[in-house]
């Protein structure tokens, strides 16, 4: 297997710690607020107003406010032509290295799907309808996907620190963070910022509803009744660094990261083998890749987008390799943030491991029969958390998941 | 840890197979230019488009409704393990691992896709277009048509990305479970990529593209892919891989090269693989080449080829080890005679040349570079 194990990689793994993160989604701006979302279960998922949704069968969406993201905006003049998705990771990284102010990365790795989508429909329009095209350069300048991370970097770091951007459709922030914690855990980086963002853009999200993955009705992840994703947007960073050389730093450690998996299921371009062997693949060589059992997981953040193939594929993945594990799809609250959920769900599992509770799958009213899993509905509840798994599965039969441990402090 | 390169593939607007493009650029051929135009707008564009024959002959059911940029990267992939003479097998498919190295992916279908949604409404979008315009859709067909079932990344970046995603596969490759790496980078053109890039003052209407010229007249787009498998064992390494670095302004880009060649050339090196294209990045790569390495010789192949944003990196690699090989440099097209670098200005024997720093500039704030070495 591609990921088998850290004792087919080297001897001795440097252990890997979060020793910070950001993020900003539908949930909230910052850790707390994501936080106390979680806590009340709130629903997140609003009216689209970004773009005309008339002809689309979804009309909600998980959205950031730009007033609040754009508060405090920088006031040089390149601030204000920077895509909403730089400003979406400058918030995250922001808040990531007010924690630890002395982190100095030597890589950043970071997921997307669409980088600054909504510029280049812009660009699009304007060229069309023979529009005004003046700020045309703009537009073309902030539209690659490496733009908002160089930004962030820009402004928050002030430096220039080489960067990978991973686009692995929606298991882009999952890898992003897997790929992280391999390179640290190697030896080969101390240090590595990673995450993920996107923005929502109006061709994504036509994309999704002309497949009709996505619901005019509620996210009902697992749900009996569930008819499609919603999507969302938002941004998440996290550091890691060598476990041992943040604590003789005194850096803060927020939780380790211990396992990596990441398979390819060849079924379909948009649909996962309905086997769920991609999904149960990553899974197990996540659990392989950190030496423990299955029975050690205290929660798995699901991807759960709600659609009925993937819902199905990854219940029955879970409960293949799972025994009663509490499970729950934390978009049913902020929505599908494609190449930000696995960045932006790993810091929800960092959350539920730090504060010890179960973040929950709202809208939740009965199991889809097939399936035989221990959803948290629609409440979150207080619990032991010591080990948590975050999926992430994507278009391309890209499948990911990441292994959290809870530190004592 | 060092990697060797097992195996090629090549795709351009000279033609596929990498001898035979290799026998072209020494020959000093320059790709045709051709137009390419737009419904809407009045404005056409010259670029260089890989021929027809170059991917035919390659049929599988994914790429039946693939972009051609999917089609070009399958054909590349396919050559390079076929050279590596490496068959993924149920026994090994595990145990590949497939980078890709985008920069503006599948624009065609995107622009399909996004016109029937301009044009008629949401409800005419199609869910057949959607899934190709996703950066990833190439390296999942290339996925499915080898079987592989193991790691599977898709880098996106500007011209510097064919290098670091290789530096990416070196990070990948610690793991001891892998044997190989296939690392593609592939691009289309569409007339959108071009008005965007003339937008931006970095494209010329029409060619010689004229690398190092005082007066950046611009780059000539073209397509097609570049592909290389990687391996512990091979005759050319990659001796190192250097992470690259992003420039905020355009006059940051000179220092972080010389920072990149200072790190590169702390061995002997006997000639630079540039990516020259006719635009800003030329002037800060003849500063740092001029500052840190002024006596080697220096080739660029883009006159000749065009610049392939997303492919141009693995492209170099390409030529970097043919150079090696077969102890010779192509021409470089274009190069005005006043410019102060030892280009090889005509076809120019390397015989013994053990090294060569490809160094990589992207037109988007990044830049990368490695230094491959003959064993």
């Amino acid at each position: 297997m591609a990921q088998l194990s850290s004792t087919t990689r080297e001897k001795n793994p440097e252990r890997v710690a979060v020793v910070a993160a950001g993020v900003v989604s539908p949930l909230g701006f910052g850790l707390a607020e994501t936080l106390n979302s979680l806590r009340r279960a709130k629903d997140c998922i609003t009216s689209v107003t970004r773009f005309s949704v008339a002809d689309c069968r979804c009309k909600t969406a998980g959205q950031i406010s730009d007033e609040r993201l754009l508060a405090g905006l920088n006031k040089k003049p390149r601030a204000k032509r920077l895509h909403r998705a730089s400003h979406m990771m400058i918030h995250a990284l922001r808040e990531a290295l007010i924690q630890v102010p002395q982190f100095e990365p030597e890589l950043t790795i970071i997921g997307t799907t669409s980088g600054g989508m909504s510029y280049g429909e812009q660009y699009y329009r304007s060229l069309c309808r023979s529009g005004n095209l003046r700020h045309a350069a703009t537009w073309i300048a902030n539209y690659p996907a490496q733009k908002p991370v160089i930004d962030a970097q820009e402004e928050v770091l002030g430096a220039s620190v080489p960067c990978q951007v991973i686009a692995n459709a929606c298991a882009s922030g999952t890898n992003a963070i897997g790929h992280g914690f391999e390179c640290v855990r190697s030896g080969r980086y101390q240090r590595v910022l990673t995450g993920g963002y996107d923005a929502l853009s109006e061709l994504v999200f036509t994309g999704f509803d002309s497949l009709q993955a996505s619901t005019p009705e509620k996210c009902r992840p697992f749900d009996r009744h569930r008819a499609g994703m919603v999507l969302g947007e938002g941004a998440a960073i996290l550091a890691l660094e060598n476990l041992e050389l943040a604590r003789k730093r005194g850096a803060p450690v927020l939780a380790e990261i211990v396992g990596y998996g990441i398979s390819t299921d060849n079924f379909h371009i948009t649909q996962p083998d309905p086997s769920g062997v991609g999904p149960q693949q990553a899974m197990e060589w996540a659990l392989q890749s950190a030496e423990i059992s299955a029975d050690q997981v205290d929660y798995i953040n699901a991807h759960g987008t709600a659609t009925i193939f993937n819902d199905a594929a990854e219940g029955k993945a879970i409960s293949q390799l799972f025994n009663g594990v509490p499970v729950s799809s934390t978009k049913s609250m902020m929505g599908h943030s494609l190449g930000a959920a696995g960045a932006i769900e790993a810091v929800i599992s960092l959350l539920s491991l730090r504060h010890q509770f179960l973040p929950p799958n709202i809208n939740f009213d009965a199991l889809d029969d097939c399936l035989d899993l221990n959803v948290v509905a629609n409440e979150s509840r207080p619990a032991v958390v010591r080990m948590a798994l975050s999926n992430s599965f994507g278009f391309g039969g890209t499948n990911a998941s990441i292994l959290m441990r809870r530190v004592e402090a | 840890m060092s990697l060797a390169i097992a195996g090629m593939g090549w795709v351009t607007p000279l033609g596929n197979g990498v001898d035979a493009v290799w026998e072209r650029l020494l020959r000093g051929d320059e790709a045709s230019a051709t137009p390419i135009s737009e419904q809407f707008a009045d404005r056409s564009y010259s670029v260089f488009r890989v021929p027809e024959s170059a991917v035919t002959g390659l049929a599988h059911p994914r790429l039946r409704r693939a972009s051609v940029i999917s089609r070009f990267a399958a054909t590349a992939g396919l050559e390079a393990l076929q050279a590596a003479a490496v068959k993924v097998d149920s026994q090994n498919a595990e145990r590949i691992a497939l980078i890709f190295a985008i920069s503006n992916g599948g624009v065609i279908y995107t622009k399909r896709f996004y016109r029937d949604v301009v044009e008629t409404g949401a409800q005419a979008a199609s869910p057949l277009l959607f899934p190709e315009t996703v950066f990833n859709a190439p390296a999942s067909h290339l996925g499915a048509i080898l079987g592989v079932t193991g790691t599977t990344y898709t880098v996106v970046g500007d011209g510097a990305v064919g290098l670091l995603a290789i530096k990416m596969a070196e990070d990948v490759m610690t793991d001891k479970s892998l044997d190989y790496c296939l690392v593609v980078g592939t691009e289309e053109i569409d007339w959108l990529l071009c008005d965007a890039y003339w937008r931006w003052r970095l494209l010329r209407s029409a060619p010689p593209m004229e690398p190092f010229g005082k007066q950046k007249r611009g780059m000539i787009l073209s397509e097609g892919a570049g592909a290389v498998v990687l391996a512990p064992e091979g005759p050319i390494t990659i001796e190192r891989a250097h992470p690259g670095g992003c420039y905020g302004k355009r006059a940051e880009a000179e220092e972080i090269l010389k920072r990149i060649l200072r790190d590169l050339s702390q061995v002997e090196v006997d000639f630079v693989i540039s990516s020259a294209n006719g635009t800003f990045i030329d002037q800060a790569e003849q500063g740092a080449l001029q500052q840190v390495i002024p006596d080697v010789v220096t080739y660029t192949a883009k006159p000749a080829l065009g610049e392939s944003v997303g492919a141009s990196g693995l492209w170099q690699v390409i030529l970097g080890a043919q150079a090696l090989r077969h102890g010779e440099l192509p021409p470089v097209l274009h190069a005005d005679l006043a410019i102060s670098l030892r280009l090889a200005r005509s076809r120019m024997t390397v015989a013994g040349a053990r090294r060569a720093i490809i160094l990589n500039s992207g037109v988007n704030q990044q830049v990368a570079g490695l230094r491959l070495a003959l064993r």
